[in-house]
């Protein structure tokens, strides 16, 4: 049973193969993208997705899965704590590179 | 330079086929992420915020011309087209792919690099003095031991599982550019009375959580003796440190606990016990080793040249950059070169897969194919003749390596921080950013001369902020980005620790807060007193009052 949750939660992780922070959509797959988040409001949502969160851990698609507090007041949902936010906007640093100029960097 | 034997390249090889084979079995699932991480590890590699992380190992520093090319080869094939120099005097690249790091291990392996012990709780790569082997006040040359310590310590099966990480910083010289008395184990090569060199031996130092300026365990220790001896610290440490809470693992925590004279009376009781088995290596091995450091062939030349005082006289910066980024060599009308990876607005330590073969091509034309890192995280030509200088340096200036700051406000040390490192609290480099753009002024930086910032984004303190004149600590603060301002740290021969002035500042507040405190430091020094030695003079009341205000 995963912990108590005081507000939405989503789930974060690393690509296995190039360590990509990625997060895990409703439809059980993972984006590169926050916005698509699977959000859980309550602790049944929550076990549910990180189910399905593990599964791909066991199946080595993911490593690090981990849930952490979602901030959906915005536009788009994003992570809340800013470590997190970090793993999703990439890099503030060379503009020049990375995915904070293409959500597909690794193409 | 050294170079491997049969068995080097043998040893390495093993381990890049042993770590293929790992990285395949993680793949496939045949292992898993925990039993896997402890192997990576082994390897440098780290999984970070957005990608996995290698930290190779530039053993104390030293490169070829060939395993630069190598570097800038990995950064553009493997990589995103730059590597980042750290204050352990390696390099990281942030974004290799898993299944494409054995291969990068195979090439380094070719030029005689690996990544082994670049991670984990084993004795770290050796650090030293920048300039060794071409320093001008050098008592000798710090690198031949070094090496012995990294063979010694290399795979030491009896090191590889310490209570923590171990990191251990020798230097030859008058000048401590290596800061080894912010190491768990320094060693500092003296004369004695008697004519001969041997190690100062100092206990105990380390940053991180619990800062400690490392203690004298040894005035003078012979150097024949010098594998036993660190075998019998480390042996008290192993059996001794703490391994219940890692944060007070380090030696540091054990020193303090037991005190020097006892640390030190258990390890000459274990000395004894083993000084007398083969560890430490014959005469003649010392001598094969050092042999590979032999003084290249520099021929005498005149100091004065004229084409250099010429342009000195016309080109402000290259004034500056004489000034500041070269210094004085062992063999006449010779320098070594320090070549700034700090670009006012750029990242500290970064340099692009052409800086990098740009710098080989130069070190080939210009300095004996030798490079060395600095744990200041610049790159230096040691052996460059005076006459060369004004060609160097419009070569490096054109291709934005040409920043005559070294030593100066603007030559920031910055750990990656929450750009790119999941243990930190706080971004390093747009801090940093701020700052030398603020500064971007080289008539202001000469005025305000010798003055070392450095930035850590966590307590975890790989910046080294509490060595730094100028320390920035970044800190979560409710969820946001928060940043101390600690003064009068030093990483030199005159060691201390810096102390935090007062409550911390956001992004904008402390690069105005920095500012603040070179003002005070401007207008209350006495004649060419540097900005370290003003703020013991004065405390740090004045400079709290000026960042702060009197209520």
């Amino acid at each position: 049973m995963a912990k108590k949750i005081t507000g939405p939660q989503l789930i974060l992780a690393n690509r296995l193969d190039d360590g990509r922070a990625v997060f895990l959509t409703s439809a059980g797959t993972w984006s590169n993208a926050a916005s698509e988040a699977a959000i859980a409001e309550n602790d049944a949502e929550l076990d549910t997705l990180m189910t399905v969160a593990q599964a791909a851990d066991l199946a080595n698609i993911v490593v690090s899965v981990t849930p952490v507090a979602a901030d959906t007041s915005g536009e788009a949902i994003a992570p809340a704590h800013i470590k997190f936010a970090m793993q999703a906007r990439g890099p503030s640093v060379r503009a020049d590179l990375g995915y904070q100029v293409s959500p597909n960097w690794e193409q | 330079m050294y170079a491997y034997d049969t068995y080097d390249h043998a040893m390495v090889n093993a381990r890049v086929a042993e770590f293929r084979d790992q990285v395949d079995r993680r793949m496939k699932g045949e292992l898993t992420e925990e039993e896997f991480r402890p192997l990576r590890l082994m390897n440098g590699l780290y999984l970070q915020l957005h990608a996995y992380m290698l930290r190779v190992a530039i053993p104390y520093g030293t490169l070829s011309a060939d395993q630069m090319r190598k570097l800038a080869h990995i950064a553009r094939k493997y990589d995103k087209g730059y590597g980042h120099f750290t204050t352990r005097q390696n390099i990281q690249y942030n974004w290799p792919k898993l299944s494409e790091t054995p291969d990068i291990l195979q090439e380094l392996a070719d030029v005689e690099m690996h990544a082994i012990q670049t991670s984990g709780n084993c004795i770290r790569n050796v650090t030293t003095d920048q300039f060794a082997g071409a320093a001008a006040d050098e008592v000798a040359d710090p690198r031949p031991y070094a090496e012995l310590i990294r063979q010694w310590s290399t795979f030491h099966p009896e090191f590889s599982f310490l209570p923590r990480k171990f990191k251990i910083a020798i230097t030859g010289a008058k000048e401590d550019r290596a800061a080894v008395k912010w190491h768990d184990i320094g060693l500092v090569l003296k004369q004695n009375d008697a004519g001969e060199v041997g190690f100062e031996v100092l206990a105990g130092g380390g940053m991180g959580r619990t800062p400690v300026i490392a203690k004298s365990m040894r005035e003078f220790l012979p150097i024949s003796d010098m594998l036993s001896y660190l075998e019998a610290m480390l042996r008290v440490y192993n059996e001794q440190g703490r391994r219940d809470n890692k944060y007070k693992a380090r030696i540091k925590i054990l020193v303090d606990a037991m005190g020097i004279d006892e640390y030190r009376r258990q390890v000459d009781a274990e000395w004894e016990k083993i000084r007398h088995v083969p560890i430490d290596v014959p005469d003649e091995e010392v001598a094969r080793i050092k042999a590979f450091f032999a003084p290249p062939p520099l021929p005498v030349l005149a100091d004065d040249v004229a084409e250099v005082d010429a342009l000195a006289d016309s080109n402000f910066i290259f004034q500056a950059w004489l000034a500041n980024n070269t210094g004085a060599h062992k063999v006449p009308g010779h320098t070594h070169v320090t070549i700034s990876l700090k670009p006012h607005g750029g990242i500290p330590g970064d340099a692009t897969d052409a800086q990098m073969d740009l710098v080989a091509d130069l070190a080939d034309t210009f300095s004996q194919g030798e490079i060395r890192v600095s744990h200041e995280q610049n790159l230096i030509l040691p052996h460059v003749a005076k006459k060369d200088l004004p060609t160097l340096w419009a070569k490096l200036d054109e291709a934005g390596l040409g920043t005559p700051n070294a030593g100066l406000l603007t030559d920031i040390i910055a750990c990656p921080g929450l750009d790119y490192c999941s243990l930190a609290n706080t971004r390093s480099i747009p801090i940093a950013q701020s700052i030398t753009e603020r500064f971007d002024d080289m008539k202001r930086l000469m005025d305000i001369g010798p003055l070392k910032i450095k930035i850590s984004g966590c307590i975890n303190s790989c910046g080294h902020h509490h060595a730094g004149h100028i320390g920035i600590l970044g800190v979560d603060r409710r969820g946001e980005e928060n940043y101390q301002l600690l003064l009068g740290g030093s990483g030199a021969e005159d060691a201390s620790k810096a102390a935090i002035l007062g409550p911390g500042f956001n992004e904008d507040g402390i690069v105005d807060a920095v500012e603040k405190v070179v003002a005070v430091y401007l207008g209350e020094r006495e004649d060419d007193e540097s900005f370290l030695n003003a703020y013991r003079r004065l405390g740090p009341d004045v400079f709290k009052e000026a960042v702060y205000g009197t209520d």
